[in-house]
């Protein structure tokens, strides 16, 4: 009886985080389809009319874009060196394997805020302030860490014996690359560019400090109007989408490659 | 003992060596370039800096009771959220070891979805669930258990909230990976020795979860301590937390050097807090 009593209470307990965690994120999306010209939940009548204006608003969608397409650079770079560092420590089992992935893991435990203010100063002095290169630099940065350690994990559940029997088969090295290691390797491959991307995506800190006026992404835009024009429904609209993306991608990666035990 | 190598010691330096280049330039540098910076000064009404040496960030810091105060609150608060996150991580992740079973995948994905998310979209949620007209208090008030709005935004409550929210996932995460691999009867096992649950956590589990325990209070803590989106958010300019007074001297004042100077505070009690588990862990080491 007390037993079955404890599991219902650490059931409840258990319930009432999760909906803890994931409540601000209900609200968001829910709130999106409301017709309120104000940000409220629960949403009263039913509506997408703020998901129109979201998409018809030039300035919304530039936005988008520019946090699209720094998302999707920053990414194809930071994977692609991920994996070839992560390959090389894998496969070549060099001695300083174990400080070179604290050099490239780094990122993941020092604050990124800190960085942030010395990287702007820097910039500041080498007058690349506020460019799309210095931008994608920064944005690299702070996404190849999580490509690297899912890489280096997705390399070392590879056996090393295909690729050698490949070679003795009289493979060429670039035909076992292709053949065997990219495709045993494409869980961790998709894995790495669905986190980037959504690391870089929805990105604050780093680059509210770094962008500048020319390059506001849709996090910076929301969040230095936040003082001035509170939350409209517009950014709740383009916050639910994104909130849904990455719901979506999360649940998709989980079937597909298991995202969750790779994070 | 040595392994032997699959590919050429310089291939293996030519696959790192773009991304360890990378990282170097420019994460570690800026880092080494942030010390500098903090001794320097900058040249009043221009964006020159000075380089000459000299204490005065640190004893303006050391001085000023405005930034005495942001440390000390940003510090008591960093503490209050890693016990808090502590408190409701340690049930679901040991529910999620031992019950969820076809889900378990799935529910870490939910959890690590706040973290993807960024600090951004999930504190608006929370802006509008917390606001003295939103649906907390709508709720509270409809049930007739309060009659005014408690304060919930632009005070030490709601940055909390908003804090747990995004960094639990932190806590959680390390707390699953240990929790894995405690075996799964030795709660029953205590339990049929005599213990009750209590002691039974207390004298088995607990001990048993301690790295994990030691690894997510470590990245909360930091995180709370670093954090500055959610609490200029949900703390709307009347907390004032210490990387929100960093962020000001960067980016609105344009003093790099104090800024610096600021996150070298921050990096010193980041410091600080890894000491303190390492020699956690390491006297757990030695006790056992």
């Amino acid at each position: 009886m007390t037993s079955r009593f404890g599991k219902a209470m650490l059931l409840a307990a258990v319930v009432a985080t999760l909906l803890f965690l994931l409540a601000p994120i209900l609200v968001l999306i829910l709130s999106a389809f409301d017709s309120g010209n104000v940000f409220r939940f629960p949403p009263r009548v039913l509506s997408f009319r703020w998901f129109e204006t979201a998409l018809n608003h030039s300035e919304y969608r530039s936005s988008l874009w520019i946090s699209t397409v720094l998302g999707l650079i920053s990414t194809v770079i930071a994977v692609g060196l991920a994996s070839l560092a992560a390959f090389g420590l894998v496969r070549g089992k060099p001695s300083y394997r174990l400080a070179m992935e604290v050099l490239l893991l780094a990122p993941l435990t020092l604050p990124l805020v800190v960085w942030a203010i010395a990287l702007l100063s820097i910039y500041a002095q080498l007058g690349i302030n506020g460019t799309l290169p210095g931008l994608i630099l920064a944005h690299v940065t702070i996404t190849m860490p999580f490509a690297t350690r899912i890489m280096i994990a997705a390399f070392d559940e590879i056996d090393p014996n295909l690729e050698a029997a490949a070679k003795s088969l009289g493979a060429s090295p670039w035909q076992v690359v292709r053949r065997i290691t990219l495709p045993l390797a494409r869980p961790g491959l998709l894995s790495s560019m669905a986190i980037a991307f959504l690391v870089s995506f929805n990105d604050v800190v780093v680059t509210t400090l770094i962008a500048g006026a020319g390059w506001i992404t849709f996090p910076v835009r929301t969040f230095s109007r936040l003082r001035t024009e509170g939350i409209d429904p517009t950014t709740i609209a383009i916050g639910a989408m994104i909130v849904a993306f990455t719901i979506l991608v999360i649940v998709l990666g989980q079937r597909l490659f298991q995202l969750s035990r790779r994070f | 003992m040595k392994q032997t190598p699959d590919i050429k010691p310089i291939a293996t330096a030519l696959l790192v060596a773009p991304a360890a280049i990378l990282m170097f330039g420019v994460f570690v540098l800026p880092f080494l370039f942030l010390v500098v910076l903090s001794f320097w000064s900058q040249v009043p009404g221009s964006l020159g800096l000075d380089p000459t040496f000299t204490l005065a960030n640190y004893a303006r810091i050391i001085s000023d009771s405005y930034y005495l105060g942001g440390l000390w609150t940003t510090l008591w608060l960093s503490g209050l959220v890693t016990l808090l996150c502590l408190v409701l991580a340690l049930p679901l992740a040991r529910w999620i070891v031992l019950h969820a079973k076809r889900t378990k995948g799935l529910l870490i994905g939910l959890c690590i979805l706040p973290l993807v998310c960024g600090a951004l979209l999930p504190t608006l949620g929370l802006v509008n669930l917390l606001s003295p007209l939103g649906f907390i208090n709508g709720a509270l008030k409809s049930m007739g258990l309060i009659k005014t709005s408690l304060p919930l935004l632009g005070n030490i409550a709601g940055v909390s909230i908003g804090l747990i929210q995004a960094f639990l996932p932190l806590m959680i995460l390390p707390l699953i990976s240990t929790n894995e691999r405690i075996p799964h009867d030795y709660e029953k096992a205590a339990m049929s020795l005599g213990a009750t649950r209590l002691v039974a956590w207390r004298r088995v589990l607990l001990p048993l979860m301690l790295p994990g325990i030691v690894a997510g209070s470590l990245l909360v803590f930091c995180a709370s301590l670093t954090a500055f989106v959610t609490p200029q958010i949900l703390g709307q300019g009347k907390v004032v937390t210490f990387a929100s007074l960093a962020y000001q001297q960067a980016a609105m004042v344009l003093d790099w050097p104090f800024a610096s100077a600021l996150g070298m505070v921050m990096l010193l009690f980041l410091a600080l807090a890894g000491i303190l588990g390492a020699l956690v862990s390491r006297g757990l080491g030695r006790s056992s």
